[in-house]
């Protein structure tokens, strides 16, 4: 596509955030980063810039403004904030692709807070009933944006989502971030793809993986 | 946030306030800065764009690189590439911001499920599309039988907001004409 797409990135401070935001700023994207704390955005920013001066990339005082501008959202903050965001946004992301990258784990990493007939980005789905929720990113850790091949592989990216364009447009970003874009079906397999980064994160501490770690489906 | 919208759509075919709801659940709110395209030529164009706030432009480049420009858009009016739209084949236009601008936008499969689901929408779009036949075959017969001077005439007599917020290069543009020869004839026209 030629034509630049926005993405608001809201909760661009964080480290999936950042991450994420780093890796997009290679595309021809035009790069809008929200954060409640604005002196980090304004750091990342300058760091984007230092590696990448062609950068489209600005800070947001206001993640409605952000919304209002952008043609796909990025939730890059925790389950438990979706709501909050997701109610304020709402209006603003009527019709657009909205990214859930969350993983609702619970506090001591061994388990899930949400229903075994459920996902986050379902719930989020119901939280934004007009807008195109895809799941995607949730099965990267934030050092795999840095290190997308490990091993000598290169992990791929499961995405799940009711929209087929928007699956397409989400696939696409997903390569620019480096990844290989693997579309696992609709909404409902955020359940399975939520799960999957359980048991990584679980292996990781049991093994040391050290973060560095990630998912990729050997096939012929 | 879609009062213009819904104010012109009410003009061409009145709306219940159930109709309106459901219509408001399929447009997208967008947000353009001055310089900043909406669509560029060799994308699919996948929506209209109907302009709440600002002004937009329509144009094509031709072999040298020269802009020509097809469309001026300002609050209330609608612009897309309709070919690419309804066709699904690549756009041949660009289209971008001449200042900042709030949109409304209905994307292509938006507009396919409205068809269907509203009749009024339906009707709303076969007036809608009625409308700029007749504009386009105006402006074909202006620039077929009127002299130059009428036909600057009768532009800033029909768009008068045009001529104050858009700069006097792209109206020569949207007349076909160089820069200098849209200035002799308001001089001509000024000094009469």
């Amino acid at each position: 596509m030629k034509t630049k797409q926005t993405i608001a990135v809201i909760g661009a401070a964080g480290s999936m955030g950042s991450a994420i935001s780093r890796s997009l700023s290679k595309g021809n994207y035009r790069l809008l980063l929200y954060a409640n704390q604005q002196e980090k955005t304004r750091t990342l920013i300058g760091q984007i810039k230092a590696v990448q001066p062609s950068a489209d990339v600005e800070a947001m005082d206001c993640k409605v403004q952000a919304s209002w501008e952008a043609d796909i959202i990025i939730l890059a903050v925790p389950f438990e904030a979706e709501k909050e965001v997701a109610e304020k946004i709402r209006e603003m992301a009527n019709q657009k692709i909205v990214i859930s990258i969350s993983n609702p784990l619970n506090s001591s990493y061994d388990g899930l807070v949400t229903r075994p007939d459920t996902s986050a980005a379902e719930e989020l789905q119901k939280l934004l009933p007009n807008s195109k929720v895809i799941k995607a990113f949730n099965t990267s850790f934030a050092a795999n944006f840095s290190t997308p091949v490990i091993d000598g592989k290169q992990a791929d990216a499961f995405i799940a989502g009711n929209d087929d364009e928007a699956l397409q447009t989400v696939a696409e970003l997903v390569a620019v971030a480096g990844f290989n874009p693997v579309v696992a079906g609709d909404l409902s397999a955020s359940r399975i793809l939520e799960n999957m980064q359980l048991l990584l994160i679980r292996l990781g501490m049991k093994y040391n993986y050290n973060w560095l770690a990630g998912w990729k489906i050997l096939h012929n | 946030m879609y009062e213009l919208f819904f104010r012109e759509f009410n003009k061409k075919i009145a709306l219940t306030p159930e109709e309106q709801d459901l219509i408001k659940k399929y447009l997208t709110p967008k947000k353009l800065r001055k310089k900043q395209y909406l669509l560029q030529e060799g994308d699919v164009c996948k929506f209209v764009a109907f302009v709440e706030k600002g002004a937009l432009r329509q144009y094509s480049l031709d072999e040298s690189g020269n802009e020509r420009i097809i469309q001026f858009a300002l609050e209330g009016w609608t612009i897309s590439d309709l070919y690419s739209f309804l066709t699904g084949e690549t756009a041949t236009y660009h289209i971008d911001a001449l200042e900042d601008s709030e949109l409304v936008l209905i994307s292509k499969s938006a507009h396919e499920e409205l068809l269907q689901k509203v009749a009024k929408y339906e009707t709303y779009t076969r007036l809608k599309i009625t409308g700029a036949y007749i504009a386009m075959q105006k402006r074909l017969t202006s620039i077929i039988s009127s002299s130059l001077e009428e036909r600057y005439s009768s532009f800033i007599t029909l768009y008068p907001d045009i001529v104050q917020r858009v700069p006097q290069h792209m109206i020569a543009s949207y007349m076909g004409l160089q820069p200098e020869t849209l200035s002799r004839i308001r001089r001509r026209i000024s000094s009469r």
